[in-house]
């Protein structure tokens, strides 16, 4: 469209006459100190904790040490601008996030600024970041599930909305890959249960953050999903606020009783840039030279999490923290810290991911605390004995690479765990419906799997989903409908997979 | 000067400052001990350095100070604990203190051209009704800020200057 040039100066002109020249009264302070993101402010004597103050150029700073004669501030921008002698105002605001509708879909940074080119928000309201989570009265107790569309986790550690499930394992075991799959996961789900996504990338390389982005558009679940990003490149105090401003956003969504999801990809890097802040305002170091309050750093923000009472709309905010360890070390300060805070883990483990099981979860140490309780009723009677199975067979697959000689029962075991096990894989961007993870997991469990080959056990899964979508439709969806497996439905699924059974061997 | 420094500063100014009654009396103290540290700048060096033995020092600062022995105590107790170096800070919170007992404040004001006496009064009339107090206002001009006035006090900027309305103009359209 051409710009007209009355349009313009209109608008000017307008400006011009809407322009009050009022006197600026302003408390100010003096930049005495800055350096490594940090400044030093003399004078700002009425200043509060967690205050916005303004430098000028556009360079906002919050105050965090408010100290005898002077106010230590992180810059929450490049600190070239800021220079010794240069003046601070206050704003009177707390930091806050603009949200709005309009947020779905776009790529912000913790300020809520567009990251995408896509033009700018429109905010409806402005967010504090760092509030007081919901109180008692305020809740309600999980009883929803969260599918997440991956078998291991849907069956064995199973999510509510408004829990907070961590998960946690060294790099390059699929972290990430879990998170990302619930969320594509809810493209799945009838769009009143769906939940709105929200992805914080905190101190994540650029490239890795515009995968994700173009991952998540790939399969359409940008249209419901918003990345908050601070990148590696970003200052701490970006990284620092990042998770509030994505909880911030998520709340906004939750009062007005939607389910949220929110991921934090990870906790670990958000703790190194609270201790590199803390550090450089000479706050005290303590275990790992994280601050003395880096426990509540992770609790007041994973506290936020929560499943609101139904006089509260009822909406939830479910938290996936991520934790990444190293070297298998969960012993760590702030892994303990967080597997402390967070209602259960799900475990990576780099050698299982190794040996080709994939997502690597290592059931045994992998839990769900309130999780249970929100299980589907159809998913829980399937996935009752599995937990226990996979533990026996595992304790006796270690017998068995002795070589010694088992006796029938437990060479049964032996063979519906492996089978099991192999059922359990799963491909990434390929989450299923609770109706397909259910049929699977009853064939598993049901003995349906002993006498396929342990190879062929993928095959016959994918062909058995195949099967059921074309010729039993109407099964999974009632299997997707009720609560509870009646005995009606186990007739018609044993008659589904027995007719299977005979394609299957036809076709080998 | 790091904070605790400048807290030790303070504990001394408010002790010297107790030692008056009367705020007239804090005022005259106040100005003997910056008249005093003035003419002692010229051998600040002897009377920090470590290898001068301290009743030598004291004995110097006492013939110096000789008309004002009470400053010369002060400073005496400053030389033993080892805290001279901070004199300048402790002039400064002295001089704040006694200005807060007289009800002054003090002010910096710039302008863009020399104010007449008759503007200057008016100015600190003005600051005095809105701050509760006598002003006392230091003037300065400066051609950058084009009219208008810029003025500092109690840790506020009353930005009135021609070259900040400008800058919000710009601001403005340019948003």
């Amino acid at each position: 469209m051409a710009i007209r040039p009355e349009e313009i100066t209109t608008i000017i002109k307008e400006k011009i006459e809407h322009f009050h020249t009022s006197v600026d009264i302003n408390e100010v302070g003096t930049v005495i100190q800055v350096g490594d993101g940090i400044a030093r402010v003399h004078g700002l004597n009425n200043v509060k904790a967690s205050e916005l103050v303004d430098f000028g150029n556009g360079i906002k700073g919050m105050a965090m040490n408010l100290e005898y004669d002077n106010v230590g501030c992180v810059l929450m921008g490049p600190d070239t601008h800021v220079q010794e002698g240069g003046n601070v105002k206050r704003t009177g605001e707390v930091i806050s996030i603009s949200v709005g509708k309009d947020v779905i879909g776009r790529v912000v940074d913790p300020l809520g600024q567009p990251l995408d080119g896509k033009g700018p928000i429109t905010a409806e309201k402005k967010m504090p970041l760092d509030i007081v989570a919901p109180g008692i009265i305020d809740r309600q107790p999980v009883k929803q599930p969260l599918q997440t569309g991956i078998k291991a986790i849907d069956a064995m550690v199973p999510i509510g909305k408004g829990q907070r499930e961590l998960i946690i394992g060294d790099r390059q075991t699929g972290k990430t890959a879990i998170a990302i799959d619930t969320i594509i996961n809810q493209k799945n789900i009838p769009a009143a249960e769906r939940c709105i996504c929200i992805y914080v990338a905190i101190g994540q390389k650029q490239s890795t953050v515009a995968q994700v982005v173009k991952t998540l558009n790939d399969f359409g679940a940008m249209d419901y999903t918003i990345v908050v990003s601070a990148t590696a490149s970003d200052p701490a105090s970006l990284l620092y606020i990042a998770p509030y401003a994505g909880c911030a956003i998520g709340e906004y969504f939750m009062w007005q009783g939607k389910d949220v999801l929110i991921v934090y990809d990870d906790l670990s890097k958000h703790a190194q840039a609270y201790r590199q802040m803390s550090l450089l305002l000479r706050r005290p170091p303590g275990r790992e030279a994280y601050p003395g309050d880096v426990f509540y750093l992770h609790s007041r923000l994973l506290e936020r999490a929560c499943k609101l009472s139904q006089e509260n709309g009822g909406g939830s905010l479910t938290a996936l923290p991520i934790i990444e360890t190293q070297a298998n070390d969960v012993s760590a300060y702030i892994p303990t810290n967080v597997i402390s805070i967070t209602d259960g883990q799900i475990y990576l483990e780099s050698n299982l991911f190794l040996s080709g099981i994939k997502p690597a979860v290592n059931v045994g140490l992998s839990v769900s605390r309130v999780g249970g309780s929100a299980q589907r009723k159809t998913m829980r009677k399937v996935a009752g004995t599995l937990r226990i199975d996979l533990s026996q067979y595992q304790e006796l697959a270690g017998f068995a690479q002795f070589g010694s000689e088992l006796d029938k029962e437990s060479q049964r075991q032996i063979a519906r765990g492996q089978r099991m096990t192999e059922l359990l894989k799963q491909n990434q961007y390929a989450p299923l419906t609770l109706a397909e993870e259910v049929l699977s997991l009853y064939a598993g469990t049901h003995g349906y799997l002993d006498d396929i080959r342990t190879a062929d056990v993928s095959d016959y899964e994918k062909q058995l989903l195949a099967f059921a979508r074309t010729e039993y439709k109407a099964v999974l969806e009632e299997l997707s409908a009720v609560q509870e497996m009646s005995g009606e439905l186990e007739k018609k699924i044993t008659g589904l997979l027995d007719n299977f059974k005979t394609v299957f061997q036809a076709g080998k | 000067m790091n904070s605790s420094l400048r807290m030790a500063a303070g504990r001394y100014a408010a002790a010297y400052d107790q030692l008056s009654r009367t705020a007239a009396d804090a005022a005259r103290r106040a100005e003997e001990l910056s008249s005093a540290a003035h003419a002692l700048e010229p051998v600040r060096d002897l009377l920090e350095a470590p290898d001068i033995p301290l009743a030598q020092k004291q004995q110097a600062l006492r013939a110096a100070l000789h008309q004002l022995p009470q400053t010369a105590d002060f400073l005496e107790v400053l030389l033993a604990a080892k805290r001279y170096p901070l004199l300048s800070d402790i002039v400064r919170q002295v001089q704040a203190l006694a200005d807060g007992r007289q009800g002054i404040i003090r002010a910096q004001v710039v302008s863009a051209r020399p104010l007449s006496s008759a503007e200057k009064k008016q100015t600190q009339d003005t600051l005095s009704a809105r701050y509760g107090g006598t002003v006392e206002a230091s003037f300065r001009v400066d051609k950058n800020i084009l009219g208008g006035l810029k003025i500092w006090c109690r840790g506020e900027l009353i930005d009135g200057s021609l070259q900040a309305q400008f800058d919000r103009l710009q601001e403005k359209l340019l948003n």
